[in-house]
């Protein structure tokens, strides 16, 4: 027996200008529906890892989303901040296993800086499991020292030892400089692909020091600028040093306007004489060594998954301060909870665009059905049965869908390859290329069966005009 | 051979055929002729085996197609008939050789007789085209919409002669050609049958091939159903 299947292909194969927009606008819609399925489950994944290691996350009283942006994701700013003392009492917890305190709210050329202590290197982990690794130098060992994420010495280029002025606030331009104690570079990390790559990590002494003025030592310099101007800015956290800062801490110029990319340059020129000098600022820093009163929050590991709750509870219930405990892994869950609404709409779309894919290779293949009668009389007259002419059709469909699928999928890939860096500095989620797992396989295997079963309908429709028709050509 | 007996055809009620009996003998070559509208297709479909009569028997190379299953009869007819018809013989996404070798795709003794004479169905097309005179290596590459009507019908007598089959039936085979592709076109197809022992049942209502022909059977003496009638 011939095989029906390779007749039509070759019917296909003859007609494929016909069948280019079939195959062009199922393609896309495969396109469509695929990538909806891989972003949300990419997203998903790319939101639970950096906090895949942490227990509870405990801040100042906020919503949970609130608190799981600002402190794992760097999205926001927090309102309030917590005290110091609850971090020291949140440790001292007997089911306590560790602490990690963070602090936000600075910034280096538009990366956030997180000032925590040792236990962030000790304890913190990532993507079940992975401790934050070093690809070059160690972590801080001076107070004045700072690790990079690997993005940020990366895109910036900087190298162990390098001079890095922080940013006070956290916008991109900043007006105001913490360039009378600048830090060095002492560790640049592994990229982790979480918001870490994105960090440039400090101690909690060094991000006090240069907010504090309390003695007045560290702003005493000569002002540079003449043009100088006042900027007010809205950061409601650090507040002891900001009534200083105006006037003594204001020396914008306006080069600094320039886009990034020529200001990174002029940095890159200035990196070789720019090596790290302690200075003495830094000394006097260093002698009073001073922690500070407020932080952003706590990362916080438990010696048993059972007492994640009673602390939880225990901290939400704590009258000294007023403080939310949040499971990061289900304020993702919850997170996502609103994103599903997007979703759902989306695969609903997805879905219609397929069929209407569908329905364009149906009145195709229903149009040639008609202009097909003689080609099927001489099939009937070589030994076709009906039956055949029929399978003849479904396997037309078939293989238009099989293509228009494979097509489909070299374009999702094409589209994931493209958006995978977009996506990642626009979001900081890091778009895993994998294969298609078994659920999307599925999806795949629906459309086809979906194509197969639609094309039951011209396929009777030939079968029954064979059995009329026979071998009559004279139609 | 081939064997009507007492065979009526209605079609939407209307009686078209009724024969009360024609026998073709194997190797007998025969031309019916009959004006168009006087149930040539029918009866043609009927022989094949793609219709069943409704009263009578039709026995094929000694079996009664009248008892087979539609798939056997289909199956059969791969197996038994080659044909060749008015126009259009060949399927416009298959070239040449594929056109010529289709009918071995669906009949596995066709297929096996074929490949007595030559090593592969290409070759046995290619020898097929050449006894018919047609140069294979010419028009190999083109598109079967390309060749001439001459060429085209042509190529339908090597599809139908492929793995040699008990019977070719021609339906009006000679109609798009001119008076001199005519009478070559009878020839080959005479020579052929000849060489292969096939029966040849050649159906037009042009009178000027009969002579031909060692028999002619006039559709309308033996059909009972008159031809207004069947209008």
């Amino acid at each position: 027996m011939m095989s029906m299947f390779t007749l039509a292909f070759k019917s296909i194969q003859s007609r494929k200008t016909t069948f280019f927009l079939t195959f062009f606008s199922i393609a896309l819609s495969v396109m469509l529906l695929l990538s909806v399925q891989i972003i949300k489950k990419e997203a998903n994944s790319g939101f639970m890892q950096p906090v895949s290691g942490t227990d509870l996350i405990i801040g100042p009283k906020s919503s949970q989303i609130e608190l799981l942006l600002y402190s794992v994701f760097h999205i926001g700013t927090p309102n309030t901040l917590m005290e110091y003392k609850s971090y020291e009492r949140i440790q001292s917890n007997k089911n306590v296993k560790w602490a990690i305190p963070i602090s936000l709210g600075d910034s280096h050329k538009g990366y956030k800086v997180l000032s925590t202590n040792e236990n962030f290197f000790k304890h913190y982990s990532y993507a079940n499991g992975k401790k934050v690794e070093f690809r070059q130098g160690k972590a801080f060992d001076d107070m004045f020292h700072v690790v990079l994420g690997y993005e940020v010495a990366k895109k910036l280029n900087y190298k162990l030892g390098d001079n890095i002025v922080l940013s006070h606030g956290d916008t991109e331009v900043s007006f105001v400089h913490h360039d009378e104690l600048p830090f060095k570079v002492s560790g640049i990390l592994k990229p982790t692909h979480t918001p870490i790559d994105k960090t440039l990590i400090v101690t909690l002494h060094a991000m006090e020091a240069i907010h504090d003025d309390s003695s007045g030592h560290f702003m005493l310099r000569p002002v540079k600028n003449p043009n100088q101007h006042n900027v007010h800015h809205e950061d409601a956290h650090h507040d002891e040093s900001h009534e200083s800062e105006h006037g003594e801490h204001d020396e914008h110029h306006e080069d600094e306007y320039h886009e990034e990319h020529a200001e990174q340059h002029e940095e890159h020129a200035e990196h070789s004489e720019n090596t790290f000098k302690e200075n003495l600022s830094h000394k006097v820093a260093k002698k009073l060594k001073k922690l500070p009163e407020k932080i952003s929050a706590v990362y916080v590991g438990v010696d048993s998954k059972s007492s994640i709750l009673s602390i939880q509870r225990k901290i939400n219930d704590n009258t000294q301060e007023p403080l939310s405990a949040i499971i990061p892994a289900m304020a993702v869950q919850d997170l996502w909870g609103f994103f599903d609404i997007v979703q759902v709409t989306l695969n609903i779309i997805s879905i219609l665009v397929v069929f209407i894919g569908l329905l364009g290779m149906l009145s195709l293949i229903l149009m040639g059905v008609q202009n097909r009668r003689k080609e099927m009389a001489i099939l009937r007259s070589i030994g076709a049965t009906p039956f055949d002419i029929g399978k003849l059709i479904v396997g037309e469909a078939a293989i238009v869908c099989g293509i228009s699928i494979g097509l489909g999928v070299v374009f999702l890939y094409v589209a994931l390859f493209l958006s995978s860096q977009p996506l990642y500095d626009t979001f900081g989620f890091y778009l895993q290329i994998a294969p298609l797992s078994l659920s999307e396989l599925a999806i795949l295997a629906l459309i086809e069966f979906s194509a197969i079963l639609i094309s039951f309908i011209p396929a009777y429709q030939i079968y029954k005009q064979s059995l009329v028709d026979g071998m009559n050509t004279q139609i | 051979m081939i064997e009507l007996n007492n065979m009526q055809f209605s079609w939407k009620e209307a009686l078209i055929l009724d024969i009360e009996h024609l026998k073709i003998k194997a190797n007998e070559k025969v031309f019916i002729q009959g004006e168009s509208g006087s149930g040539k297709s029918t009866l043609l479909n009927l022989m094949a085996g793609v219709i069943t009569p409704q009263k009578g028997e039709v026995i094929i190379s000694n079996q009664h197609l009248s008892t087979m299953k539609s798939f056997q009869r289909d199956n059969f007819r791969a197996n038994h008939i080659g044909f060749i018809f008015q126009q259009f013989n060949l399927i416009p996404y298959l070239n040449l050789l594929e056109n010529i070798i289709l009918p071995c795709k669906f009949s596995l003794s066709r297929k096996e007789k074929a490949l007595k004479h030559s090593k592969t169905l290409e070759e046995e097309a290619i020898r097929l085209l050449g006894n018919l005179g047609i140069n294979a290596s010419s028009i190999l590459k083109r598109k079967v919409s390309e060749l001439s009507i001459g060429q085209q019908q042509r190529v339908a007598i090597a599809r139908a002669l492929i793995g040699s089959p008990d019977i070719i039936i021609a339906d009006e085979p000679t109609s798009a050609l001119d008076s001199k592709h005519k009478a070559s076109f009878v020839k080959i197809l005479f020579d052929e049958c000849e060489k292969e022992n096939i029966t040849l049942v050649f159906v037009s209502h042009d009178e000027s091939l009969k002579s031909h022909f060692q028999r002619c059977i006039k559709l309308s003496s033996i059909n009972g159903v008159k031809a207004e009638e069947v209008e």
